[in-house]
């Protein structure tokens, strides 16, 4: 009984010690690295047929929606007609505009092209194929195509990193909504959720208002699009109000990724 | 034993696979189920109080979880280890002696 309490105890320290040991050294990033490397070529054929099979499913249970879409879009593509025709007397200036301005995200920010392996079991992270060899460094801002903001970078490996999604409850930003430059946080929900904080309560905002991010904080780049207000909560006993936010990002059907290098 | 430990080895590694990459496009309300939870609940509920196998199934699910995960090495291992062990003695002193026992075996009475 005695020698059995004994060995249990030597094991545990030893098994402790090593977890220190591995985590208070490189070697914890190098068996993570190594582990991803091996597994890379798995997860992107997992990840490929999960996207394919997901569409699938959905195509199937969205089929009683459809009808009521085609007739929503019908309406709407009837307002964007008359939208057209007086935005099209804007084109000409606009397109000066944009030579001048630069509308590419390229041309915007210096950017590296990344795709996602995997979603964290915890939820809220994501793996994606480039690390410190290919110049990612921690806190690099994550947008896709057409600049909606993803999250940061969290961790670099050596051909991996870890990106901490906006909808993390660790990850808080300054953001503003576009249309009347209400400032105010945007903070993680998890699962994929968001909400908009710390608004002032005169400030007069509406369902669908556009939140895009602000450089005030100095975390990501100016104009990035985050989401729509989906659910204002406003009480007159609070200071502030709330809003649930609808991201735009979506990361199922998000493959490729850009990590923009110079920020 | 060795033989067992390979297989857990092999299975959790393509199951870790699996739920990071195939599983997280089929969430519902953002929510997506755990196979690797599931497995060891399973193992530890259905296995014989004498048996081990759940506590390396702890060891093994930890380690894969915490690889695929933003905590350092050894937090799943030690909260998946201390659960086990935990049910296992409530288990073992409190619920298991009742279904095991020669009176009520419903393992052994065919």
């Amino acid at each position: 009984m005695r020698y059995s309490l004994v060995k249990t105890a030597i094991i545990s320290v030893l098994f402790i010690a090593f977890i220190f040991a591995l985590n208070l050294t490189p070697l914890a990033k190098w068996t993570k690295n190594f582990i991803y490397s091996t597994s890379c070529p798995i997860q992107g054929f997992f990840w490929e047929t999960g996207d394919t099979f997901s569409d699938f499913f959905k195509s199937i249970f969205s089929a009683k929606d459809i009808k009521q879409e085609l007739d929503r879009v019908k309406i709407e593509n009837q307002k964007l007609v008359s939208e057209n025709l007086s935005l099209k007397s804007l084109k000409n200036e606009n397109e000066s505009l944009r030579q001048a301005v630069g509308n590419d995200i390229q041309k915007e920010f210096q950017i590296l092209l990344s795709h996602i392996i995997g979603i964290d079991v915890s939820g809220d992270f994501i793996l994606i194929n480039k690390g410190s060899r290919d110049g990612v460094l921690e806190n690099m801002p994550i947008i896709n195509a057409q600049k909606v903001l993803c999250g940061r970078i969290n961790n670099v490996y050596a051909n991996f990193s870890k990106v901490i999604l906006l909808s993390n409850k660790k990850s808080v930003f300054d953001a503003k909504i576009s249309e009347n430059a209400t400032f105010g946080l945007v903070k993680g929900k998890g699962n994929f959720k968001l909400f908009f904080d710390l608004m002032p309560q005169e400030k007069e905002i509406k369902k669908g208002d556009i939140i895009v991010t602000t450089s005030s904080g100095g975390i990501f780049p100016e104009g990035l699009l985050v989401g729509e207000i989906e659910k204002i909560q406003k009480k007159d006993v609070e200071l502030f109000q709330k809003a649930d936010i609808k991201p735009f990002f979506n990361i199922q059907e998000a493959n490729e990724l850009f990590i923009i290098t110079n920020y | 034993m060795t033989k067992n430990i390979f297989i857990f080895i092999i299975l959790f590694y393509f199951l870790i696979l699996f739920q990071t990459s195939f599983l997280v496009h089929f969430n519902i309300n953002g929510w997506t189920p755990n196979l690797i939870l599931i497995i060891l609940i399973l193992t530890l509920f259905l296995e014989k109080p004498t048996n081990k196998n759940a506590i390396y199934v702890a060891i093994i699910c930890g380690f894969f979880w915490d690889i695929f995960s933003e905590t350092f090495i050894g937090f799943h291992i030690l909260i998946g280890l201390f659960l086990v062990i935990l049910i296992k003695i409530i288990l073992k002193k409190y619920i298991r002696p009742i279904i095991f026992s020669k009176k009520n075996n419903l393992w052994t009475s065919t």
